[in-house]
């Protein structure tokens, strides 16, 4: 606990209560229709060209995972947390590949969410419902890692207090929640939307600051790295009795060679994962023409170049000094204790504001997935606008109140290791969602048998592993060897760790192939498909592409 | 859809998109594999290889899609004029 000086504080208060005054305000701003109507929502109303496009998904980027959880690990010694680089690089040639297709057929047939183009393709209500709870409940984790953000920041400006009890040591966070809902249910996606011109401007100053000014206050890079260097050796040599005993992980520069898969399927597996997740899809569709999803492949990279270096703040933080208990607090005590007070305080509002957006943007989302995929196709068949918008109203607090529960509930080491348990669950709906937009191949009930195994061996397998040296505990790393079984340490000859999440798509895959093989040769209806090739080269001005989606009508399926 | 050149049906773009996945492949392999940058040196401007190299082939990347994008405008709009004209294929 440290004290922070007023003013830094009253810059932090000054822009939450902006952010706050701006998200009810949202409610009034542009207001086409009455609000019960929920058209400008979801996608509605956005045909978003490459600029936006660019500026919007970028500053997505920039979330508490950027500033709090990655340069966590590097903090403490895990040359493991930059798996984030190899991730921001892989995932574009993939978006490239997929996602135009992915644009061509939800415009052509108004698909706004994946669950709907599962439905479409392979004709089966129990996959798309599969898909769109794996939407829902993949989404939780994401956004309590934004929680997190918010909650290290509160701590390094002193507020809230560290006893025991756990609702007055988490007072200050159910505050900010409580406003990001309450004005998420007032103005939906209107809210973020507004907030996000705020976030933007905040997050590039405080970046360009952060990568050009603080390396210079410590000597550069180069001295940087070996301070960091000396400091992990001594960490090393002192606690060289509990590395041996499998207690504490020894701390390097480089990861070790032992982990050289861990990271390759780390970041191969995040970047297969993110743009499965209901809010990346609905940005990928708000976009105007399927070039501009290309063109976006190729300009995007340039953020990861600032990710990358603000990952190092991790290092960074390190060579400053900054002792702190809680690793995620590692790059707000790094501002604190390198910028001045205003520009601290700025720098924290930027981190705060940074998660609350995407927070607001996820569980929006998500609550789409529910209202249109869960509600109307399975509750309520016939309901109205009205009923929808509150639905979704309903449902996007309801997803806020599980990422605060896997908070409360889910003790895990790294912030980080929530958005990689949303991994673990996303990718499962991979095979239905990329591998359908190139071929039918794979039959609906193999899709579905391949989803359930991949969902029940990653939670497991995820439950399962305790924290190092606490024995007993859960979700205690992301990593384990390949695939493992619970009862057996010696079942297989592997001890290569490996991404829970990636192993699993790969049982997922495997058993989706063997039963399409079978359900195919004793030609079990595979049901009909809505789509045709020439669906998924449709673009804007062709014969029934819509220009733009609305995820509140129900489309004019053929 | 402004191009002057008359549709020509069936024209194959499977070549085209071969050449696209050669481009990219290196953006998705090479970060991949830990093992051919996993050293301290040569160090550049105070970073090891290790952050150095992964950092370097941010650029690299952009300029192969880049590439890929200029590739893929062309085919697409093959792949679209055949579409207009016959059905029941699917390149990609």
């Amino acid at each position: 606990m440290s004290d922070v000086s007023t003013v830094a504080f009253s810059v932090f208060i000054f822009f939450f209560l902006l952010v706050t005054i701006l998200g009810f305000a949202a409610a009034r701003w542009r207001r086409a229709e009455a609000l019960d109507h929920l058209d400008e929502w979801g996608l509605g109303g956005r045909s978003f060209g490459t600029f936006i496009a660019w500026f919007l998904i970028g500053g997505d980027l920039y979330t508490a995972y950027t500033f709090i959880a990655v340069p966590a690990l590097l903090y403490v010694g895990s040359g493991i947390g930059f798996f984030a680089v190899p991730y921001t690089i892989v995932i574009y040639p993939l978006i490239f590949l997929f996602m135009p297709r992915l644009w061509s057929v939800s415009h052509r047939h108004g698909y706004v969410t994946p669950a709907d183009f599962v439905q479409g393709r392979y004709d089966s209500r129990p996959l798309a419902l599969a898909v769109a709870f794996t939407g829902i409940l993949a989404t939780m984790p994401y956004i309590a890692l934004q929680l997190v953000g918010i909650e290290v920041v509160l701590q390094v400006m002193g507020i809230g207090s560290e006893t025991a009890n756990w609702f007055v040591r988490d007072l200050p966070l159910f505050i900010a929640f409580g406003v990001l809902a309450a004005y998420t249910y007032a103005s939906g996606l209107r809210a973020p939307a507004l907030i996000a011109f705020v976030k933007d401007t905040l997050i590039y100053i405080v970046i360009f600051v952060a990568i050009l000014y603080l390396p210079t206050q410590l000597g550069g890079w180069d001295s940087i790295f070996s301070s960091v260097s000396d400091n992990f050796d001594a960490f090393n040599t002192e606690n060289a009795d509990a590395i041996a005993a499998g207690e504490a992980a020894p701390k390097s520069v480089i990861p070790a060679p032992l982990l050289h898969w861990a990271y390759a399927s780390l970041a191969l597996g995040s970047a297969l994962a993110l743009f499965m997740y209901p809010h990346s899809v609905t940005a990928v569709l708000s976009t105007r023409q399927r070039s501009v999803i290309r063109r976006n492949a190729a300009l995007l990279p340039a953020y990861s170049f600032l990710l990358g270096l603000l990952a190092l703040l991790g290092f960074v933080a390190v060579a400053a000094g900054v002792a702190v208990e809680n690793p995620q607090q590692a790059v707000p005590q790094l501002f604190e204790n390198e910028f001045p007070d205003w520009f601290a305080g700025v720098a924290f509002a930027a981190i705060a504001i940074g998660a609350l957006v995407p927070a607001a943007i996820m569980s929006i989302a998500a609550a789409n997935l529910w209202t249109r995929n869960i509600y109307k196709a399975y509750l309520r068949r016939n309901a109205t606008p009205s009923e929808e918008a509150q639905q979704s109203k309903w449902a996007s607090l309801l997803v806020k109140f599980g990422a605060l529960a896997f908070i409360l509930l889910v003790d895990v080491q790294f912030a980080l290791d929530f958005q990689l348990l949303g991994g673990v669950w996303i990718l499962q709906t991979f095979p239905a969602i990329v591998v359908g937009l190139y071929t039918r191949w794979f039959h609906r009930t193999a899709l579905l048998a391949g989803w359930a195994v991949g969902m029940i061996y990653g939670t497991w397998t995820a439950w399962n592993n305790p924290k190092l040296g606490d024995p007993g505990s859960h979700f205690g790393s992301p990593l384990d060897p390949f695939l493992s079984v619970p009862w057996s340490d010696t079942f297989l000859p592997f001890d290569t760790l490996v991404y829970i999440g990636f192993t699993a798509f790969l049982l997922n895959l495997v058993v989706t192939v063997v039963l399409s093989a079978i359900l195919r040769a004793l030609k079990v209806p595979s049901g009909v498909d809505q789509t045709t090739p020439a669906d998924y080269h449709a673009d804007l001005g062709d014969k029934g592409v819509e220009e733009e989606l609305d995820p509140y009508t129900t489309t004019s399926h053929p | 859809m402004t191009d002057p050149r008359p549709p020509r049906p069936g024209t194959s773009t499977r070549g085209r998109w071969s050449l696209i996945c050669l481009l990219l492949a290196p953006a998705v392999i090479l970060p991949l594999l830990v093992p051919l940058y996993d050293q301290e040196d040569p160090v550049l401007l105070g970073f090891p290889f290790y952050y150095w190299f992964q950092l370097a082939l941010i650029p690299a990347s952009v300029v192969l899609t880049a590439i890929a994008y200029y590739l893929a405008k062309s085919a697409d709009l093959l792949d679209r004029e055949s579409h207009g004209t016959r059905r029941g294929e699917d390149p990609r």
